[in-house]
């Protein structure tokens, strides 16, 4: 796997990048990403501004056009998607091992340790 | 008719600290006390007590339409923008959505990221002063000599050699115009050094908030 600074991305980010595969502007964004994870992450507005401001300059995602004129509409980019499953890929080597090493023989059990 | 009576106060008083700010701009609601704005100083409005939560956010924003996003993704999270404006930096706002989260930062780094850009601000603040001041220098507006020695701004033959009562009267009579003449120019360096000052406590705390999110 490429070394890449930006590996492991934060949970946060992770479910922004999920959320932006289809257009959504800020706080359609925040829902989804409360939908995405089962409730779990709950994005505060500050938290997600500054968020999008740093994918935007890491050209992870990208502004695009919109109806509505007072909200910006993001979208993921090539160099997000393939961020975003380098990380996936990341952790599906941690699930394998993890399973392996613990001896949970696959991914089709439901045993619980 | 019916006549309105509005209360205003205004009040001077300065944060190194955003949570602090906050606590006591929502005792100030408590008391019913509505901030509706600040300058330099906090403007408020006499009305109901209101048991609210207020928060600061600071950004400075150099397009319309970025700011207008902003305060839109805010809003439709239920928080009502009170006071500030594009390129002030303070931004305040007040929850008007009970069920929304109580806080406009869900992480701490982000919370901690606004000390950072407050302490950008001072820095560049400073250094403009800075720019000034060397500039002023070197084309000998001000006279750095004079700055270090004040005596040399009076101008009155054998001022310092005098005594008594001869002395103090022309050293009052002077001491109005050598305050025109030269003590404006400390103003320069008085304001850079302050601003480094605050942007080294904003860098602090910063730096404090940070540690914290490394150690969770």
């Amino acid at each position: 796997m490429k070394k890449n600074k930006e590996l492991p991305l934060t949970e946060t980010v992770y479910y922004i990048l999920l959320a932006l595969n289809e257009p959504a502007h800020g706080y359609l964004i925040m829902q989804k990403v409360e939908e995405l994870s089962d409730g779990q992450v709950r994005l505060a507005a500050g938290t997600l501004y500054g968020a999008i401001e740093n994918l935007l300059k890491l050209g992870f995602i990208m502004p695009v056009k919109s109806e509505d004129k007072r909200r910006k509409v993001y979208l993921i980019t090539d160099k997000g998607r393939e961020i975003l499953l380098l990380d996936y890929r990341r952790m599906q080597h941690i699930i394998k091992i993890t399973e392996r090493s613990l001896g949970m023989g696959g991914s089709d059990t439901d045993e619980e340790i | 008719m019916g006549w309105e009576v509005v209360i205003l106060m205004k009040k001077f008083k300065i944060f190194v600290n955003f949570d602090k700010e906050e606590k006591w701009l929502n005792e100030m609601a408590r008391n019913g006390w509505q901030l509706k704005g600040k300058s330099t100083r906090y403007r408020f409005c006499k009305g109901e007590p209101e048991d609210t939560v207020i928060k600061v956010d600071y950004r400075v924003f150099n397009k319309r339409d970025a700011y207008e996003d902003y305060l839109m993704l805010f809003k439709d999270s239920g928080w009502e923008h009170i006071c500030g404006n594009r390129s002030c930096g303070s931004q305040y706002f007040k929850r008007i959505d009970e069920s929304s989260d109580s806080d406009i930062f869900s992480d701490l780094s982000s919370k901690a990221g606004r000390y950072k850009r407050l302490s950008n601000v001072w820095m560049s603040l400073a250094m403009c002063y800075l720019t000034i001041f060397i500039s002023f220098c070197l084309s000998n507006t001000i006279d750095i000599n004079a700055l270090l020695h004040p005596k040399l701004l009076y101008y009155t033959p054998g001022l310092w050699e005098r005594s008594g009562a001869a002395f103090w009267k022309a050293f009052l009579i002077e001491t109005p115009i050598v305050l025109l003449r030269g003590f404006i120019w400390y103003l320069i360096p008085v304001f850079f050094i302050a601003f480094v000052i605050f942007a080294l406590l904003s860098e602090k705390e910063y730096r404090k908030m940070k540690k914290v999110t490394i150690a969770k």
